[in-house]
């Protein structure tokens, strides 16, 4: 092939990839053929943002898309026993207690791989005769988007924990 | 980042991001107008915190987030003295997803509102 042709295909190449990402392209392309050649830019943020979120470089949707109460109860309930399984409530190791449960719960939620956004929060508060309620309201895709709520109890203290689940 | 053509959303705009002190100020207004004067009687309790969560819920709904998605948890408890210690972590996009909480406490009883908001691309 001569010089000036590979250039003139090199150069065509380079101005069709510039074009295509500007949308001219694509529109010549499209009324061309009479089809709509479209990028998905929502699935690609979601992708983008997963890949981000978890380091996984793809998650398959499909029998993932909903959220599973059960499976995250369990989960969140080890990892309640793994950190104050056996304790008594002690003022000066509390915030380290929400803390690592926080943190294991969300780790091991996110391992699960699924395309989720995640909040977790938990409460540890003191026996002491003392009453407490939660209630959340949410405003969301009931479809997708789920909670789970975990109550813990030992002689001295009582653990709350919710994650909320919002599709990405 | 995504190249945006065609106006497609895949993160808000600055004037509609979800702002913590606006949602603040509401939790604020909304948990003083409500509790000020009540004291903790178990019974009455349990349904004015499901309430207070409905009312702060859609009172953030008329901001017009526009596309988020918005998470409202309350806690109310008893004061007796007793130690308590409350903490969330959140996964998310931090350059879209926010939250905003406020506490209120009188002689009777505590109160502890969170508003998280996640936007849906």
């Amino acid at each position: 092939m001569l010089w000036e042709e590979r250039g003139a295909h090199v150069g065509e190449r380079v101005r069709h990839d510039w074009l295509w990402w500007t949308g001219e392209e694509r529109r010549r392309r499209s009324a061309s053929t009479g089809k709509t050649i479209t990028r998905d830019h929502h699935k690609e943020k979601r992708q983008a943002v997963f890949c981000m979120l978890t380091g996984m470089e793809e998650y398959t949707s499909g029998d993932d898309g909903n959220f599973n109460t059960d499976e995250t109860s369990v989960l969140v309930k080890e990892c309640i026993e793994g950190v104050i399984g056996g304790t008594d409530y002690n003022h000066n190791k509390v915030n380290q207690w929400t803390a690592n449960i926080v943190e294991h719960s969300l780790t091991h939620l996110v391992k699960q791989g699924r395309p989720f956004k995640y909040i977790v929060n938990c409460t540890i508060m003191q026996k002491s005769g003392a009453g407490l309620h939660t209630a959340s309201s949410c405003y969301w895709d009931t479809t997708t988007d789920g909670s789970c709520t975990v109550r813990w109890e030992n002689r001295t203290m009582y653990c709350v924990v919710s994650v909320f689940a919002v599709a990405m | 980042m995504m190249e945006e053509s065609d106006t497609y959303h895949i993160r808000p705009n600055h004037r509609f991001k979800f702002k913590p002190a606006v949602v603040k100020g509401y939790i604020r207004n909304i948990v003083r107008e409500r509790l000020s004067d009540v004291q903790y009687e178990p019974e009455t309790v349990a349904e004015l915190t499901r309430s207070l969560a409905e009312s702060v819920k859609d009172k953030v709904k008329t901001a017009e987030f526009d596309r988020y998605k918005i998470v409202v948890q309350v806690l109310i408890g008893e004061q007796r003295g007793q130690g308590v210690k409350m903490s969330a972590r959140c996964l998310w996009d931090a350059d879209t997803d926010n939250y905003a909480e406020d506490v209120f406490m009188n002689d009777s009883l505590f109160c502890v509102v969170t508003v998280f908001g996640s936007y849906y691309y």
